[in-house]
């Protein structure tokens, strides 16, 4: 038990981020990318980090109405994250559809198809709420090594 | 030119890190900050218009069936913090704060409600129930209501009119 413990505490280093954007209209996107550019907010504090690559990602934040065109590439990416990895829905478009919900092209909610761990709502969400469901992330994150 | 470098520098080192503290310290909030709504039950006069404006179909109202109020509900996870509702609102019933804090676990998701009971008065005649007259909306329309135009608004629609019916037949007869 405490060897698992002390190798799993080992085991916890930076998390990194990884951004889908499934059919967003870019506010959320602005937003996380404040929450990680700008020396105000800075999210890599936290130790996370920007990643090009789902194949490197830890943590990964979907934006905007899981569009009927965009959903299976959202899955295919997400499918390639390896695991443990946590989900954070960032905006009202992926937890409820927003003001997009009932539109054609709208048929499904983001947990509908995909686990999802923690919400961000807003329109867009503040950088300090980014940041507190970052850190929220990092606890589940913790959790499932 | 080369001097704005050393000003920069000068400024960093007197005034410390631009970093917010936050998540581990405190933030700070703009007073105006368009964030969560919330509803005062007392002041609703149930007239719907904000269900109507919302952007996002974040608010609805549903009438209990024994006919006691209605529910008034708002969902945080769909609210787009536009403020239409607040602007619409006649008796300033509806507001949004300036809470910034939407972050949860999914498992709460449908937890992220306003949820509120707006109750209907009953007729001071016939006891029937009516959506009830907050007394901000008097003053909306009024300015100052005397006790009268009070005494009018505690009947319901029905019982208001025979009274008017009678005091325009008195008015009448004399």
């Amino acid at each position: 038990m405490s060897i698992i413990d002390s190798i799993k505490s080992k085991a916890v280093r930076s998390p990194w981020l990884y951004r889908i954007n499934a059919g967003s209209c870019n506010g959320c996107d602005v937003e996380l990318a404040t929450t990680a550019l700008i020396p105000r907010y800075d999210v890599e504090r936290l130790g996370c980090k920007y990643c090009g690559s789902p194949k490197h990602a830890d943590i990964v934040l979907i934006t905007g109405p899981v569009t009927s065109m965009v959903k299976d590439k959202v899955l295919r990416v997400y499918e390639e994250i390896p695991d443990p990895k946590v989900t954070v829905a960032v905006g009202v478009c992926p937890i409820s559809g927003g003001v997009f919900r009932g539109s054609y092209s709208v048929p499904i909610m983001l947990d509908e198809i995909i686990p999802v761990d923690v919400n961000v709502a807003g329109c867009p969400p503040r950088p300090q709420a980014i940041l507190e469901g970052v850190a929220m992330a990092l606890d589940i994150w913790k959790t499932r090594i | 030119m080369v001097l704005s470098i050393f000003k920069v520098l000068w400024n960093n080192l007197k005034q410390g890190p631009s970093t917010d503290p936050f998540p581990f310290g405190e933030t700070f909030t703009p007073a105006r900050l368009r964030g969560k709504v919330t509803v005062d039950a007392e002041a609703c006069v149930g007239c719907e218009v904000c269900a109507t404006v919302c952007a996002g179909n974040a608010i609805k109202h549903v009438e209990r069936e024994d006919g006691s109020g209605k529910d008034f509900y708002v969902w945080h996870n769909t609210c787009t913090f536009c403020g239409l509702c607040q602007h619409y609102c006649p008796t300033d019933a509806i507001r949004l704060t300036n809470d910034w804090s939407t972050a949860h676990r999914n498992e709460d998701k449908y937890k992220m409600k306003e949820h509120k009971f707006v109750a209907y008065a009953s007729c001071s005649k016939c006891n029937q129930a009516m959506p009830h007259m907050p007394h901000a909306m008097l003053e909306h329309i009024y300015g100052t209501p005397t006790l009268e135009l009070e005494n009018i608004y505690e009947l319901c629609p029905e019982c208001r009119r025979q009274k008017a019916a009678q005091q325009f037949g008195a008015q009448i007869h004399d």
